[in-house]
């Protein structure tokens, strides 16, 4: 009996490491391959046989910082991300602090309806954003970006905040309502800190949205005032040079790099922000 | 504990007057009632901005033609020629077919490394090596494809040296194949998505049900596929939806690896409205087929999404 | 410093009922004590009190003003909360001064108040200490400081014990009456375990489905209870109830028969009699059953005997002890003898 036990414990255990050692291979496979393409000449990307062990060089590093206005889609970028990101916390802090902690009519069709606009295509409201930017004078220019992207993430971020709210117990609220605080002193100096890591980890989840946003981006921006690192990297397409891929390598690694170093950090809260809550991970 | 509590009460003689007593207020009940939506509306009107006006504005758009000129209306025409646009109804397909078998994918996989990830030791370590994939730009991640499959040829290569093949593969003149590297493209990237959620789930259940079932005499697969699954239900629907939403939308990878084609056959609805619009400047047309994805989202909203997230929830 | 009167109190979300025709007047400088299962109205009635919960309808009355639309923060009442309810951001420190900051007062006064109140809870080397640094107990210590810090006109406590363990729950007992007599403050306290109310209390309030029971001193509880539910809930083990019938100054029921009973009652009663009023005599009188059950706490020893179905405690001596099964007869003292109607659980008088 014991025997048998410790048998197919050991099957079990190399099926598992088998299953989970060639998804890790097949996750990280694909993107050491870029990296390598991302340090290598251009002659030796696209030729007539692949090249499996390329010379190196620095070609496309220099190329994007010299030949392209890389710093200001940097800048861009992260201006138009920052922006968005105050504009969602502003508005659904407020936003969910009604929707967690109060009951009043329509509650649940005004948090359903919050919910909904996240399962707007992008596609769908498009052409009418565009003319609406259009007619606002705001097309090309960061501060469309910064309002798209805060519109697009809302419904994420008032729902997880809206999440962790929820598990703040009442009683502390009414502690500090009998010791003389107002509704908005509760959700500021109480309610807030609490819950920090659910507001860190919305920040996060819509900045990576705001980051991989590529629709919007692409129908606002057509200049190098407006240009993200996620739409420049279409930009590289360009022209009778072609895709020229060591450079989009190494622009997509350059904004894997912070993103990913962010994520482990907050890794105990991803599930959960994923979800906007609905697993506590 | 006896001799401090004298001061205390002698501070109490010293300072009687307790400030807030002479100014109590008594606060309208309208502006109690009110506060709630006072908070909730800055959200809620900043969205409607997004989505109602654009609703509304498309709705109008889709009544006229609207090329370079003026608005010329033009009654249900556009949503005439939409019915019999053979385009349209293939992008509609297109997504469907595209969307639901990557959407198995992914579930299956996820949940199968789940099940095997949630009780190791490194679990922390696998998710974090699973999650590369969903932090790279959605853009970057159709290069890759593109130059994998289609520009660099790397997957053909790959497959005649190890001999399975003789010659090169003609990945875009086939539909299928097409469509596969974009499914491909979208398991590669969005797995993680689920099954950091799906290990999410299974470590946050109750041990105790677990141990007991242990004890029952259950296998782990029996423990999981009668157990485990169950009780994941809900989580499991909850991210099937939001990956549901993202795929249906899928415009990114098709932008950049396929263009839609060939022959229209990986076009999804997505690049269906933004060729027809911003290609072909034909709005009212655009605004039409916008118009009848909205209903459906809607309609999906109403009767799937609300189900899932609002009761489960509340 | 405070009287509250509550009149007429109704509390209902909907067509639930929570809280029917509660009237209490509590006196300047009294401890009163909510006493009843959970889900009785206790909590409710003092959260409105605290203003966290409106009446449906009645008046709470503070020294003469009606507070039925005065909100919680300008009410002068503190609470202390059954789960402590401590900011966790903050430092002990800061969570006792928290009300002084709000309420508005000047802020060189803070640290002495806030030291004064510490001190007075035995936890001034915590101050610098998050809540979650800190034992239940010192929590609860806590909780109380930022209480009191203030000098409210009224203290609320809703159940602030039951998540301790027995030993630290006695001497916070003491604690907190020690304090509410030093400070003369007005309380209302809300628990469901009766030695806490009986040791606590100038009056116990005794609630039950959403309507007060009785109000008493804990003598007058204990000694003269109202009803069948007063009865039972407090004592422990609690009053043995019988039902049988009254005929000419004779109870009867199974196994158990008690004549010269000075009574003008008869037909279907109920009779109660505390296990300490109970003896194991030898000679048939009260009752005769068999030995259900025997257990030995050390100082005492209860008995169990089962007459007819029913099953009676007894305390009996501490060196008691009996076989299972074997015959047992037990004597009532009749002085201490309660009868309640059965179809109403009112005391007979």
């Amino acid at each position: 009996m014991a025997s048998q036990r410790k048998k197919s414990k050991g099957e079990n255990l190399a099926l598992r490491y088998l299953i989970l050692g060639g998804w890790a291979l097949f996750c990280l496979a694909p993107v050491l391959w870029f990296l390598s393409i991302g340090l290598r000449p251009r002659t030796e990307i696209i030729t007539p046989q692949p090249i499996y062990f390329p010379s190196f060089s620095l070609d496309a590093w220099h190329m994007i910082w010299s030949d392209w206005p890389m710093g200001q889609y940097l800048r861009n970028s992260v201006a138009a991300i920052i922006g968005s990101v105050i504009i969602d916390l502003v508005l659904a802090i407020p936003a969910a602090y009604s929707l967690s902690r109060f009951t009043y009519k329509g509650r649940e069709d005004i948090g359903f309806y919050i919910l909904s606009t996240r399962m707007m295509a992008p596609a769908i409201v498009a052409v009418p954003i565009f003319f609406l930017f259009r007619n606002l004078g705001l097309l090309d220019t960061i501060w469309a970006l910064m309002l798209i992207y805060a519109a697009i993430n809302l419904s994420f971020v008032t729902w997880i905040i809206r999440s962790y709210m929820l598990d703040i117990p009442k009683e502390l609220e009414d502690a500090a309502k009998t010791d003389g605080a107002g509704e908005l002193r509760i959700l500021w100096e109480i309610i807030i800190p609490a819950i920090l890591p659910g507001i860190i980890t919305a920040s996060v989840i819509a900045m990576i949205f705001a980051i991989n946003e590529f629709l919007f981006t692409l129908l606002i921006a057509s200049t190098p005032d407006a240009y993200t690192m996620s739409v420049a990297l279409s930009n590289f397409t360009g022209g009778s040079d072609g895709v020229i891929y060591n450079a989009i390598a190494l622009v997509a690694f350059l904004a894997f790099v912070p993103v990913f170093l962010v994520v482990v950090a907050i890794q105990k809260h991803l599930s959960r922000g994923l979800t906007m809550g609905a697993v506590k991970g | 504990m006896s001799n401090p509590s004298l001061s205390v009460s002698g501070a109490a003689k010293a300072a009687p007057a307790n400030p807030a007593r002479p100014t109590m207020r008594r606060r309208s009940k309208r502006m109690k009632a009110a506060l709630p939506y006072l908070l909730v509306a800055p959200a809620v009107i900043y969205l409607m901005l997004i989505t109602l006006y654009p609703g509304v504005y498309a709705i109008i758009q889709s009544f006229h033609e609207v090329k370079f000129g003026p608005w010329r209306p033009v009654g249900l025409a556009n949503y005439e020629k939409l019915l019999t646009d053979y385009q349209f109804w293939g992008a509609l397909w297109n997504t469907f077919v595209i969307g639901s078998i990557s959407l198995i994918l992914q579930c299956v996989l996820a949940l199968a490394l789940a099940f095997y990830a949630y009780r190791d030791p490194w679990v922390k370590g696998w998710r974090i090596i699973f999650l590369v994939p969903m932090l790279f730009m959605p853009s970057a991640v159709a290069f890759i494809y593109k130059l994998f499959f289609l520009d660099g040829r790397v997957f053909a290569d790959l497959l005649m040296k190890i001999g399975l093949i003789d010659g090169n593969i003609a990945f875009q003149s086939s539909t299928w194949m097409s469509r596969g590297i974009l499914i491909l493209a979208d398991v590669w990237q969005w797995t993680p998505f689920l099954f950091i959620i799906f290990v999410a789930g299974l470590q946050g259940q109750d041990e105790e049900v677990e141990e007991a079932a242990r004890l029952d005499g259950a296998s782990w697969y029996a423990i999981f596929w009668n157990i485990s699954l169950p009780m994941m239900k809900p989580i499991i629907a909850v991210a099937l939806i939001l990956r549901a939403i993202d795929i249906t939308t899928m415009f990114t990878n098709v932008f950049i690896i396929t263009k839609g084609g060939p022959a229209f056959g990986t076009e999804t609805i997505s690049y269906f409205i933004y060729r027809t619009g911003f290609k072909f400047f034909n709005f009212g047309y655009a605004s039409a087929a916008s118009v009848i994805m909205l209903i459906i989202t809607i309609v999906i909203a109403q009767l799937v999404v609300k189900r899932a997230f609002v009761s489960s929830r509340s | 410093m405070a009287r509250i009167e509550l009149k007429d109190i109704q509390k209902s979300w909907g067509a639930v009922k929570g809280v029917s025709d509660v009237n209490i007047d509590i006196e300047d400088e009294e401890f009163i004590v909510f006493l009843g299962p959970s889900g009785c109205g206790k909590t409710t009635t003092m959260r409105m009190i605290a203003g966290l919960e409106d009446p449906s309808e009645g008046a709470i009355v503070m020294d003469g003003e009606t507070m039925n639309e005065i909100d919680a923060r300008d009410r002068d009442v503190a609470m202390v909360f059954q789960g402590y309810a401590l900011y966790p951001n903050m430092t002990i420190y800061e969570n006792i001064r928290f009300p002084l900051r709000m309420r508005g007062v000047p802020k060189d006064q803070h640290d002495a108040k806030v030291r004064r109140a510490a001190e007075f809870v035995e936890l001034t080397d915590y101050l610098d200490r998050k809540p979650g640094a800190l034992s239940g107990g010192q929590r609860q210590r806590a909780a109380l400081a930022r209480a009191i810090v203030r000098q409210p006109q009224v203290f609320l406590m809703d159940e602030p014990l039951s998540n301790l363990d027995a030993k630290l729950r006695q001497a916070m007992r003491v604690q907190i009456k020690h304090i509410q007599r030093e400070l003369k403050i007005t309380t209302v306290y809300v628990t469901h375990d009766q030695i806490e109310a009986m040791t606590l209390a100038d009056r116990i309030v005794i609630m039950e489905k959403g309507a007060i029971q009785q109000i008493g001193t804990p003598d007058q509880i204990y000694n003269d209870p109202a009803n069948t539910f007063v009865a039972a809930f407090i004592g422990s083990p609690p009053m043995n109830l019988v039902e049988g019938t009254l005929e000419g100054g004779v109870f009867r029921a199974p196994g158990i028969a008690v004549e010269n009973l000075s009574t003008r009652h008869s037909g279907q009663v109920t009779l109660g009699v505390r296990p300490e009023d109970c003896t194991v005599t030898g000679i048939p009188t009260h009752l005769s059953g068999t030995v259900y059950g025997v257990e030995p706490t050390g100082d005492v020893t209860y008995l169990t005997v089962k007459a007819g179905d029913k099953l009676i405690e007894v305390k009996a001596d501490r060196d008691y002890r009996a076989t299972l099964n074997t015959p047992e007869t037990v004597t009532f003292d009749l002085t201490r003898i309660y009868l309640f109607d059965t179809a109403t659980g009112q005391r007979l008088r």
